[in-house]
């Protein structure tokens, strides 16, 4: 597929909503339940409307409901871990208030299968929205946050290198700038061999200012390569809005710039998100090359762990001295937890006659149980032996002990 | 004086050159240039010196650490603050470029830059990645650029004046862990020289090198070692780049023995260095080296803290080589 510049900017311009502001894009956006597309490449004409998820079965979207609550489960316990209880030593990047952004992307993949077929997603510091959309097993996760031995990753590498490639999950990164080229590469790789997978990487905003998030459009642009950028704009990277950072409003024109079809979409909205990750990954297995999807979303708590949070309630309101003099607004964070990406997906579903309220209240039960007996499995696991410390240097054998002289 | 945390000391240096040098820059990411401290006025270079100068820009340290070699090369002192995630991002500017500039311009390149670059992972559960074991032995190397490593408030401040003054680009790695340090600081700016270790303890028995994160354990066990009646003299690099070989070879010839400390990985830590200029220059004396082994620092506690540093496992070395 083709790129044209013009025709995407005549797109852009027929679609966007008159207003500057970001919040009167985004409460347009949900209002009309439109997906803003910045490009113009589909073909109408086809009958092709781009609602994909119109065919969703009732039970994949319900699969993608209890996906964000265990998200949400799973951020909510953990802060109240970080918050009430002095044992517990894991902590979290956030991603509470992001739910649907994961969820949307990761079912539209291929999530299960031999290795040489799933769909591969890289992650950032901020990883565990992103696993459990993928597929991983939660209690391990739990309990590698803690840092035990059987944690999905024997303890090593905790909250901001988890991974599990068995589900596709390559991983966390906890660098801002590698991670997309490094995807860019295993998209290269599928393109090489012939196979229709497709890789995806979740980044943030903060990572547009990096050279890396440069080098991976232009050559993924330049190959064709099976790579969906998914950026998560929550507007701070760290405790900086991303204008500190970007000159765009939309990070999406910049993508744009490289010829890339790009997809601005509500990051609150699970069907949104889905909808064009589908036709995102519709276009890479057919060989069409990239896709930037820049979806507007914010986080619930404050950059790392639970600072300004109180136990048992969502959101971080109070002080985080970590922000030493940069704070977000708490009139902005309570704005955008009014359109909470859980309440979204409810209503949407019952809207559609897939739950009713019942149901969906019973699916938030049983998520909620299981996330309380994954914590309950995950901080009940082995701690680590300390000489294994010296293993997994390299793929065989330990590396000598040097601290004591 | 009064008592100064690092980084007010740090920061009381870098404002007083900004004040007297109208052309000089910050830059900085994520981390705003600001340190509070007990009974002093807050600083805050943002808001004291504006944001032409004093830049808080992305998640770029390629730009951040080339930029500054940019405006010194247009004649204008600059400094940067590279937080931890990025420390050796922007190490092919420093390498590749700034290093060899006044070389290959045969003496003609003037570059009063200063490169801040954060060094972390003295807390359990940071795991790989957040952990800089590496970067005093990487930047060390460079021909060409000046690294310094303090372990005080007060070394960091003399040092930071010596820096900004400096012609020369400076590497100025600091040991986010000793942050929490105080201790008395000048009031007036003060320089502490770009190529003296410092003695922080006179003794017979055994010559301990350290430097940066690694000195707090080092004085701990001092105080036990001591406390046995051995005599320790106790070495603070302080300097890198260039080492201070006198010091050091002073003390060993005095000694025979020497035991080096790096809270950095063991291949090539500085202590590496130490004793291969003690032993060109010493008959007859003993080494041993503590340091991290060759592994990247788990997140696990119970790995972590049995593989970093700690005063047993120096004490013990000690008692080993004496």
């Amino acid at each position: 597929m083709t790129h044209d510049l013009e025709s995407s900017r005549r797109a852009r311009d027929a679609d966007a909503p008159s207003s500057e502001s970001r919040r009167g894009f985004l409460k347009l956006a949900a209002l009309t339940g439109a997906m803003v597309s910045t490009t113009g490449t589909r073909a109408l004409a086809d009958g092709d409307i781009g609602f994909f998820a119109k065919d969703l079965s009732d039970e994949k979207l319900t699969g993608m409901y209890r996906t964000i609550l265990r998200i949400r489960w799973h951020e909510r316990t953990q802060a109240d871990e970080m918050l009430t209880n002095p044992d517990y030593r894991g902590y979290n990047h956030f991603y509470a208030g992001q739910e649907a952004v994961a969820t949307g992307v990761c079912a539209a993949l291929r999530n299960g299968g031999p290795f040489d077929q799933i769909d591969m997603v890289y992650s950032s510091h901020r990883p565990s929205g992103h696993a459990i959309a993928k597929g991983v097993d939660i209690p391990k996760m739990v309990a590698e946050m803690d840092f035990r031995s059987t944690g999905m990753n024997g303890g090593y590498g905790a909250g901001m290198h988890i991974s599990d490639p068995t589900v596709g999950f390559i991983g966390a990164d906890g660098m801002i700038g590698p991670a997309p080229v490094i995807a860019s590469g295993s998209a290269f790789s599928f393109r090489a061999r012939g196979s229709d997978q497709v890789a995806v990487v979740f980044a943030g905003d903060g990572n547009y200012a990096a050279p890396h998030f440069h080098s991976t459009l232009n050559n993924s642009k330049l190959l064709d390569l099976p790579l969906i950028y998914v950026c998560e704009n929550n507007l701070y990277h760290q405790y900086a809005h991303y204008s500190y950072s970007c000159p765009h409003k939309d990070i999406a024109e910049a993508a744009a710039a490289y010829g890339i079809p790009t997809e601005i979409v509500d990051g609150q909205d699970v069907v949104q998100v889905y909808n064009a990750a589908k036709e995102a990954v519709d276009r890479a297995r057919a060989g069409g090359g990239p896709t930037f999807i820049e979806a507007k979303t914010y986080r619930d708590y404050n950059h790392w762990g639970a600072p300004g949070a109180k136990a048992g309630e969502l959101g971080a309101f109070g002080y985080d001295p970590l922000a030493i003099t940069s704070f977000r607004p708490e009139r902005e964070v309570r704005a955008w937890m009014q359109r909470d990406p859980v309440d979204i997906a409810r209503k949407i579903l019952i809207d559609w006659g897939v739950l009713d309220d019942a149901g969906a209240t019973t699916i938030e039960e049983e998520v909620k149980a299981e996330i309380a007996a994954a914590f309950e499995w995950g901080l009940s696991q082995p701690l680590c032996t300390p000489e294994d410390g010296l293993k997994h240097v390299f793929a065989t054998g330990t590396v000598p002990a040097r601290q004591f002289g | 004086m009064t008592q100064k945390s690092w980084m007010y000391s740090v920061f009381e240096a870098v404002q007083y050159e900004m004040q007297q040098d109208p052309a000089m820059t910050w830059i900085f990411e994520l981390t705003p240039p600001v340190a509070s401290n007990p009974g002093l006025p807050v600083i805050n270079l943002e808001t004291e010196f504006g944001r032409k100068r004093v830049v808080n820009t992305g998640i770029d340290e390629n730009w951040m650490v080339s930029a500054v070699l940019g405006a010194g090369l247009a004649g204008s002192k600059a400094a940067t603050y590279i937080p931890y995630q990025g420390a050796l991002m922007p190490f092919q500017v420093i390498q590749n470029v700034a290093g060899k500039l006044r070389h290959k311009t045969g003496g003609i390149a003037e570059l009063p830059v200063v490169w801040v670059i954060e060094m972390t992972g003295q807390t359990p559960g940071f795991g790989q990645q957040h952990s800089c074991y590496e970067e005093d032995s990487y930047y060390m190397h460079i021909p060409g650029v000046r690294t310094v490593i303090p372990s005080t408030p007060y070394d960091a401040k003399g040092l930071m004046h010596a820096a900004l003054r400096s012609s020369d680009p400076v590497v100025y790695l600091y040991p986010a862990g000793l942050r929490t340090l105080t201790e008395e600081v000048p009031d007036e700016p003060y320089e502490v020289p770009l190529d003296k270790a410092a003695i922080r303890q006179e003794g017979s028995d055994l010559t301990i090198v350290s430097s940066g994160a690694g000195m707090p354990g080092v004085l701990d066990a001092v105080e036990t070692l001591t406390g046995e009646g051995m005599s320790v003299e106790v070495i603070d690099l302080r300097i890198l780049k260039e080492m201070d070989t006198e010091t050091i070879v002073n003390s060993v010839a005095k000694t025979k023995r020497l035991l080096t400390v790096d809270q950095s990985y063991y291949t090539l830590a500085p202590g590496a260095e130490v004793v291969a200029r003690a032993a060109e220059n010493v008959e007859g004396a003993r080494f041993k080296r503590v340091a991290f082994p060759d592994a990247p620092p788990p997140a696990s506690p119970e790995m972590f803290t049995w593989m970093r540093l700690s005063a047993e496992g120096i004490a013990g070395a000690a008692r080993d080589l004496v």
